[in-house]
C-alpha cells in the first residue's frame, strides 16, 4: 500500500524492537516531519523531490510504528503558514497531496486489510476543491476501520484549531445547548479536531529545530517532546527507537504529573 | 522469551540511568582543583559517546573555564553583561524559565532572573508544574532583590523588577509578548503545561539542571537561541 510501506523488520530490528516493547510503549505518536527542503539542498535535487522523499519516509515510518504496536500516528503535513511559500512550492505540495490521496482511494482493499482509519485535520476550506473532495472520500471510506489511526494535519495550525473549538462552544452557549458553566478544559478537548484521539504520548520533531511551530499545542502540553537533528527523509528505525527510549525514560515522571493534572482538572471543572 | 527480553530491557534502562548519573556527577565536579582539565575531558568524552546523545537543544555539560572569577566588581559585571546581550544577533524579549525538577532553588532562579535583566531581556516568566514559585512568590521576590544587589551593585534604580503575578481572577498574561525562548531545566522532556497557547513559535532549549547554574551555561543557551533560524512557515 502506498501510504504504508509493505515489508517486515529485519531480524536485528525485530530483536531490538522486542526489547523496547518490554517497556511502556507510546500509544499515540505525533511527528513534525521537518527537513525535506534541507535534505533536497544537501542532495542537490529539487525541493519537490525532497517532499516526495519525505512522503516515502512517512510510509516507511508508519510501517515501523505498526510493527512496534503503535496504533495511532498524527503527522504535521502542511501548516496554514506554509501557504506563504512560493506559488510553485505550494502548487507542488498540492499536486503531491492530489497524487497520494488519489492513490489511496485506488487501494481500498489494502486499506481494509490494514484497517487504517484516516482523518485529515485542519482548515480544509482553504484547500483546492478537488483536494477537499479526495480527502472527504478517503475519510468516509475509512471511517469505520479501527486497527490503526492516521491523522494528517493539513492546512492546520493549533491556534486555528483551538479558536475554532472555542467558537463552537460559544455557539453552543448562544443556542442554549450549553450552560456557560459547561465550558471547561474537558469540553474544549471534545471540540478540537483531535477529539477522537487520546493526547499524543510522544512528539518527535526532526531536523534539529526545537520549537512546536503551532502544532498540537494543547494536546502535547504534557507529552514527551523529543527533538532529533536528523532530517526527515533520512529518518531511520534507530532514530525511532531512540525517541521511544527517551519516552520510556520520561514515562514514570510524566505519568505521575499527568495524573496530578487530571485530578486537578476533575476537581476544578 | 518475554521474560528474557524484559530482563534485557531492564538492563538497557539501568545502563541509561547509570550513564545519566555519571554525566551529572562529572558535570557537578568543581571546575577548579587538581587535574580538573582531565575531568572536563572525561565529561566531554562521556557526553559525546553517550547512548541517546543529547538531542538538539540540550546542553550536556558545563563549558571549560566556567568558574573563572572575573575582576572588576559589580559595575564591571553590569557593563559586561549588557555588552554580552548586545553582542548577540538576537535576544529574546520574553524568556520562560521552566523547572521540571522536584525541588526548585530560589537562589538559582533569582540568579537567572537577574542575569536576564542584566543582559537586556525585558520579560521573564518563571514556572514549575507544582506552582511552588507562584505560591512562594514573595520569597522569590526577596531572593531576586538580594541577588540584584549582589550582582548588579547598589544602584538598582536602573532595573526595576515588576511582578506581574497571576491570581485566579486575572488569568491573562498582562500584555506580555509571547515567549521567544524557554529554558527548560531538569530531566523531564516536556513543557509540563507551560503557556500552551503562547509557545507556538517558542524555541525550547533544555539544560540539565537549574541547581548551581553558571552564567556561562545561561549565556551558552542564549547563544544557541541567537543561532536558531526561524522560517515562519515560509
Amino acid at each position: 500500500m502506498s501510504w504504508i510501506r509493505e515489508g517486515e523488520l529485519t531480524i536485528i530490528e525485530r530483536f531490538c524492537g522486542n526489547i523496547i516493547k518490554a517497556g511502556p510503549m507510546p500509544k499515540h505518536v505525533a511527528f513534525i516531519m521537518d527537513g525535506n527542503r534541507r535534505y533536497a539542498q544537501k542532495c542537490h535535487v529539487e525541493r519537490q523531490q525532497g517532499h516526495s522523499q519525505g512522503f516515502d519516509k512517512l510510509a516507511q515510518t508508519l510501517r515501523w510504528c505498526l510493527n512496534l504496536g503503535i496504533r495511532e500516528v498524527t503527522v504535521y503535513a502542511f501548516s496554514i503558514e506554509n501557504f506563504k511559500r512560493s506559488k510553485e512550492e505550494v502548487d507542488g505540495l498540492m499536486d503531491l497531496a492530489r497524487q497520494k490521496f488519489s492513490r489511496l482511494l485506488e487501494e481500498q482493499e489494502n486499506l481494509k486489510k490494514h484497517g487504517v482509519c484516516i482523518r485529515v485535520l485542519g482548515d480544509l476550506p482553504l484547500l483546492p476543491l478537488d483536494i477537499q473532495e479526495l480527502i472527504a472520500q478517503a475519510v468516509l471510506a475509512t471511517r469505520n476501520y479501527n486497527k490503526c489511526f492516521l491523522n494528517v494535519c493539513f492546512a492546520y495550525t493549533s491556534r486555528h484549531e483551538i479558536s475554532n473549538a472555542v467558537r463552537e462552544m460559544a455557539w453552543g452557549v448562544e443556542q442554549g445547548l450549553l450552560e456557560p458553566s459547561d465550558v471547561s478544559e474537558s469540553l474544549l478537548d471534545k471540540c478540537l479536531y483531535t477529539s477522537n484521539s487520546p493526547d499524543p504520548d510522544l512528539l518527535i520533531r526532526t531536523s534539529g529545530e526545537v520549537r512546536l511551530s503551532d502544532f498540537l499545542l494543547w494536546q502535547t502540553s504534557h507529552s514527551c517532546l523529543v527533538f532529533q537533528s536528523v532530517l526527515w527523509p533520512e529518518y531511520s528505525f534507530w532514530n525511532l527507537c531512540e525517541a521511544i527510549l527517551r519516552f520510556q525514560m520520561n514515562y514514570s515522571a510524566l505519568q505521575h504529573l499527568r495524573m496530578w493534572t487530571d485530578s486537578y482538572s476533575f476537581w476544578n471543572n | 522469551m518475554s521474560g528474557a527480553l524484559g530482563l534485557v530491557w531492564r538492563l538497557l534502562h539501568a545502563l541509561l540511568c547509570l550513564q545519566r548519573a555519571l554525566l551529572a556527577w562529572l558535570r557537578g565536579r568543581p571546575a577548579g582543583g587538581p587535574r580538573s582539565w582531565l575531568w572536563r575531558r572525561a565529561a566531554s568524552a562521556a557526553a559525546s559517546c553517550a547512548l541517546l546523545a543529547p538531542a538538539a537543544g540540550t546542553f550536556a555539560f558545563r563549558k571549560a573555564g566556567a568558574a573563572r572569577r572575573r575582576p572588576g566588581g559589580a559595575a564591571a559585571a553590569r557593563q559586561r553583561w549588557r555588552l554580552d546581550g548586545r553582542a548577540l544577533q538576537k535576544l529574546p524579549v520574553h524568556m520562560g524559565l521552566v523547572v521540571t525538577e522536584e525541588e526548585p532553588s530560589y537562589a538559582d532562579m533569582a540568579s537567572l532572573v537577574v542575569w536576564c535583566m542584566a543582559v537586556g531581556i525585558s520579560y521573564v516568566s518563571v514556572y514549575d508544574h507544582n506552582g511552588i514559585f507562584k505560591r512562594n512568590n514573595s520569597r522569590l521576590m526577596d531572593e531576586i532583590l538580594k541577588r540584584q544587589q549582589e550582582l548588579l551593585g547598589l544602584d538598582c534604580s536602573k532595573y526595576t523588577v515588576e511582578f506581574a503575578n497571576q491570581d485566579k481572577a486575572d488569568q491573562g498574561t498582562n500584555g506580555f509578548p509571547d515567549p521567544d525562548l524557554v529554558l527548560k531545566f531538569g530531566p523531564v522532556d516536556s513543557t509540563l503545561g507551560f503557556l500552551p497557547w503562547h509557545i507556538r513559535l517558542t524555541e525550547i532549549i533544555s539544560l540539565p539542571s537549574h541547581l548551581n547554574i553558571s552564567y556561562e551555561d545561561f549565556f551558552s543557551a542564549l547563544r544557541h537561541y541567537a543561532a536558531c533560524e526561524q522560517r515562519w512557515g515560509k
